[in-house]
């Protein structure tokens, strides 16, 4: 009963926290200057064709009134319709939801693996010389924005050798796995960063868990090597681990826009960026409404399957 | 946390190529011959005498862009994290003093801008203000302060616990006094280390926000930008790819290895 009653507080804390962001969304996004009838007027427009437009667009409303309007409307699945090329962006987000996502998996299931390997195979040798290796090669690897990474691996496998495409298009109506060759590079472009700061973070909860009594115990038992690794330190760091997954998707989201930008991969981030430069109000307020909801399911999950994994927090409540 | 001290090598080559970048991208402006946006040749014309570095996607000599492409970069990141060291260090002080009701209220706060991605607030933000520079200082600003206020509340309250701050509170000191002459000194290696780190993280963000168009739009010169416009004639000329994106690789990773390298000095101290 404790326990439902944590996971509902959990939930609870989540859905308030989008209530404020999506309160900012819109604040951000109308009231500070960027004025959406000045721009679908077009420069030349005269000050009564503006004022018309506001009108038409309800812009004229209170601010209040227009947030609780969208809000409400939003709750029920309507994000409204983008100013350019007057399309649903609900039906927007739905269409390329399926594409980032398939993306952002492709990423984990490359970078998960390899950031468990790398920190486990630090952690264990801390201060060592693989230690040192893995931590610096794994640092430089983080500090390099994505867009970088993504336009080196251009460089090299697409122009340089061709092996790849230097673009992810798809055509219109198709899907990017029916062309699997479009997803190698943003996979791994995006991959690259979230191994190496995932590793970074793997590598920090094995230092703190082999130095623990029990783990010490086992090692004056003569347990070493892969036994110590999986059967001491692992199951033990399964709570740090599902935080560092949570992490490694949120930074994915972001990443995501980045490299679909780059890739001119059709996915949600690409959509976002495409609103932001054509000042595509309604879809940038849904698109980033969308971000924040999916963010704070998958932080509510991770936090959900923490509470649920750890005895500690179990028995507290 | 961090594997051990890095070698002083390490630490000298990282110290000057920082340095180098720094000095081409704040005085690259003074330095450069032509213009950073008239056409001077063909789009993507391979390097000549006249273009040292050839031409981009609408003909401008890429030397004089590069040069004038840094220095919006590094200001951006550098004044975005002195803003957000110096609010962060006002509101973790505050936050670590004040009692333990009002210390979660600040910290709830800084959870809920904690939780979104970083780009979506530049994002967002950029939307706000279309084609400005300070919509970019602001998100930057925005996404690094959670960070400064959590790291500065925790140094905060573990001094103002020890028998130091006790005593001067009983001997009848002020708030600010206490401040000024108990906490600041104690937590200063705390705000340095942090100002480390999110100095580079600020530079991957700035460097990205320009890549991505935000911030004050063509056909001003941006290291970040010139990446985004160049990347199709990648096969035909690729300097004006490559420098700028070398420069910012190799300024990114040198400003990460200081950093580590001062959290670790400063940071468990």
């Amino acid at each position: 009963m404790s326990l439902v009653l944590l996971i509902a507080r959990r939930v609870a804390g989540a859905v308030s926290i989008l209530v404020v962001l999506s309160a900012l969304i819109f604040a951000a996004t109308e009231v500070l200057p960027g004025d959406a009838a000045g721009v679908l007027a077009g420069g030349e427009s005269s000050q009564a064709d503006r004022d018309r437009l506001r009108q038409d667009l309800g812009l004229d409303a209170g601010l209040a009134h227009r947030y609780l309007t969208w809000a409400t409307a939003a709750a029920h699945g309507d994000l409204g319709t983008g100013y350019v090329g007057h399309r649903d962006v609900a039906a927007v987000l739905a269409d390329r939801l399926p594409n980032s996502l398939l993306l952002a998996v492709l990423a984990m299931a490359v970078a998960v693996p390899a950031a468990v390997a790398a920190g486990l195979a630090a952690g264990l040798r801390g201060g060592r010389r693989t230690d040192r290796m893995i931590s610096t090669a794994t640092l430089m690897a983080a500090a390099v924005p994505e867009f970088l990474v993504a336009a080196v691996l251009v460089a090299v496998f697409a122009t340089g050798l061709g092996l790849v495409p230097e673009v992810s298009l798809v055509p219109l109506g198709s899907r990017p796995w029916r062309a699997p060759a479009v997803l190698v590079l943003p996979a791994a472009a995006l991959a690259v960063t979230a191994l190496a700061v995932a590793a970074r973070l793997v590598r920090a909860s094995v230092v703190d868990i082999a130095s623990a009594p029990y783990v010490e115990a086992a090692r004056l038992r003569g347990v070493t090597g892969t036994r110590l690794a999986l059967r001491h330190v692992l199951p033990n760091a399964v709570g740090p681990a599902v935080q560092v997954v949570t992490v490694m998707f949120a930074g994915l989201i972001g990443g995501a826009v980045v490299v679909e930008t780059l890739f001119n991969y059709p996915g949600v981030g690409y959509e976002l960026q495409q609103a932001v430069a054509n000042r595509d109000v309604p879809m940038v307020q849904g698109l980033a409404l969308a971000m924040c909801t999916t963010t704070l399911v998958v932080l509510l999950l991770g936090d959900i399957v923490h509470v649920l994994l750890s005895p500690v927090l179990r028995g507290r409540s | 946390m961090t594997a051990g001290r890095r070698s002083p090598a390490t630490l000298v080559v990282a110290g000057f190529a920082a340095t180098a970048v720094a000095v081409v991208a704040l005085t690259g402006p003074e330095l450069a011959t032509g213009s950073p946006t008239a056409p001077v040749g063909l789009p993507f014309d391979v390097p000549s005498a006249a273009h040292p570095l050839g031409t981009d996607a609408i003909g401008r000599d890429v030397l004089s862009r590069v040069l004038h492409g840094g220095r919006t970069v590094l200001l951006l990141s550098a004044g975005a994290t002195l803003s957000a060291g110096l609010l962060g260090a006002a509101l973790g002080i505050l936050a670590g003093l004040a009692g333990t009701r009002a210390g979660e209220i600040v910290v709830r706060v800084v959870d809920v801008v904690a939780v979104v991605p970083a780009l979506l607030v530049l994002l967002v933000l950029a939307a706000g203000l279309p084609g400005s520079d300070l919509a970019v200082l602001a998100g930057v600003t925005l996404v690094s302060l959670p960070f400064s206020v959590r790291v500065v509340r925790a140094a905060t309250r573990s001094v103002a616990v020890s028998g130091f701050v006790e005593v001067a509170r009983a001997r009848g000191d002020s708030r600010w006094q206490v401040v000024r002459h108990d906490i600041l000194p104690n937590v200063a290696g705390t705000v340095l280390a942090e100002t480390g780190v999110r100095f580079s993280a600020a530079v991957h963000l700035c460097a990205t926000a320009g890549f991505l168009g935000l911030g004050r739009g063509a056909p001003a010169a941006n290291w970040g930008r010139m990446v985004s416009e160049n990347a199709a004639g990648l096969s035909l000329n690729m300097w004006p790819v490559l420098v700028p994106a070398l420069l910012l690789v190799v300024f990114t990773v040198a400003v990460n290895l200081l950093a580590d390298d001062l959290a670790v000095r400063w940071g468990e101290a």
